[in-house]
């Protein structure tokens, strides 16, 4: 499957059970990668998305065992422990920016499992610069 | 009016009677509620009821829910800000933040204002070395309040950088992005007549979709890792030593708006600048920089 999230500095996603921050450029980019195909994520992160059934979107609370290898999945409040095998691809939308967290993103991309295949900067609506980066799995 | 008056009353009232009942206990303390925060909420923050800093910049207080009752949700932007005390202090610091409460210009020149307990010390073990910033307690990327001696406090470097700002942060970019009103209040917390606050609770509320955006009600301290500090006074000294900071006195740093640069004593056009039409004063090279100025090469 192919994880997105957003993170901040410190690779935090989660306060008091709210997103971090919110940008409607990354909900159109993050439609954009997805190109069509499959894209899952839980009823919480369907509002940010307005219409979903137009965009292939799926929602589900347990779509990280529906989906499959070439499934999008876009995760907020919910970790990917136990399923850390069945990723292959992560795109991360790095805020550039502080903010409280108590949930984080945990999947370590420096284990040396993880290459970092392109980085695209984005302009958000609210957010001055958004760093989207794609790392793929390479053992 | 007369209206008006019973409803100040009304609000007074239980601070009032807090005020009696923490006095008689010899035991001072803030009310979320107090003067010039205009708001209802009367959680009582107790010092002696908070753990003390073991690491982390800030702890979650009431399970994370700020204060705010129904009544004073609103949708309409406002600032409101406590009357200094008799030592000067600030007090509660109240907004409703929306889009047209924040600033369109960056931050300008706010070193003629010395808050409580203010000291310009450094330290090679802080970052960017100033122990000391003076602290908004509505961050200016909320409201654009300048220099106002009733929204600034003295606090260290870790409370400001660590502990205010990415709630600040986490504010600003959900009004900007959603176009919403968040409630935010930010009440510094003396023990007695400490000078310097001991920290800071801050709460906020996204209104138009009543808390599900922006919700938290934090404690945050005021506090720097590797220095002790004396909140009656705002002096401090390393960890374990009776070592102070480097105090400093060098001068003004001169600042010019028009080209946003900045020069310090001693540099070329330092002299100059003293007389310009454009001068603007920063206490420290940081607080330039901060304003969006850089330093002159020579």
């Amino acid at each position: 499957m192919i994880i997105i999230a957003c993170v901040d500095k410190r690779n935090g996603m989660m306060f008091n059970c709210r997103r971090q921050s919110r940008d409607s450029a990354v909900c159109g980019d993050i439609l954009r990668e997805c190109g069509g195909k499959k894209l899952y994520m839980n009823a919480y992160s369907g509002k940010l998305f307005g219409d979903v059934e137009e965009k292939n979107i799926r929602i589900s609370e347990d779509f990280l065992k529906e989906a499959e290898e070439e499934d999008f999945c876009f995760i907020e409040d919910i970790q990917i422990a136990g399923f850390e095998n069945e990723i292959r691809t992560v795109i991360l939308y790095q805020w550039n920016r502080r903010y409280p967290a108590d949930r984080y993103f945990l999947l370590d991309l420096s284990d040396g499992s993880w290459e970092l295949q392109r980085t695209e900067e984005l302009k958000g609506s609210s957010h001055e610069k958004i760093t989207k980066e794609v790392y793929e799995r390479v053992r | 009016m007369k209206n008006g008056y019973k409803r100040i009353i009304q609000r007074l009232l239980p601070l009032l009677l807090c005020c009696l009942l923490l006095t008689a206990c010899g035991e001072l303390d803030v009310l979320s509620g107090s003067p010039g925060g205009h708001s209802k909420g009367t959680e009582t923050i107790t010092l002696s009821e908070l753990p003390e800093y073991s690491g982390e910049p800030y702890i979650e207080i009431n399970g994370n829910e700020p204060d705010f009752p129904k009544e004073e949700w609103t949708e309409e932007s406002f600032e409101q800000y406590a009357e200094l005390d008799g030592l000067g202090r600030c007090g509660t610091a109240y907004a409703c933040v929306g889009i047209d409460l924040m600033p369109t210009e960056k931050r300008g020149s706010i070193g003629q204002v010395k808050p409580t307990g203010w000291q310009t010390v450094k330290y090679d073990i802080v970052d960017g070395k100033y122990l000391y910033n003076r602290c908004h307690l509505i961050g200016y990327q909320l409201s654009g309040e300048n220099a106002n001696e009733k929204n600034l406090i003295t606090g260290t470097r870790y409370m400001n950088v660590e502990g205010m700002l990415p709630f600040e942060n986490m504010v600003a970019d959900y009004v900007k992005e959603t176009g919403n009103h968040v409630l935010y209040r930010v009440t510094p917390i003396f023990e007695g007549d400490n000078l310097l606050a001991d920290g800071a609770q801050m709460e906020a509320f996204s209104v138009e979709d009543e808390g599900e955006g922006i919700a938290f009600n934090v404690y945050v301290y005021n506090v720097q890792p590797g220095i002790e500090i004396d909140h009656a006074t705002g002096e401090s000294f390393l960890n374990g030593t009776d070592v102070p900071g480097e105090e400093f006195s060098e001068g003004e740093i001169r600042g010019n708006s028009r080209s946003k640069i900045f020069h310090c004593p001693g540099q070329a056009a330092y002299e100059e600048m003293a007389d310009s039409k454009y001068l603007v004063i920063f206490e420290t090279e940081q607080e330039a920089e901060e304003a969006g100025y850089r330093k002159a090469k020579r």
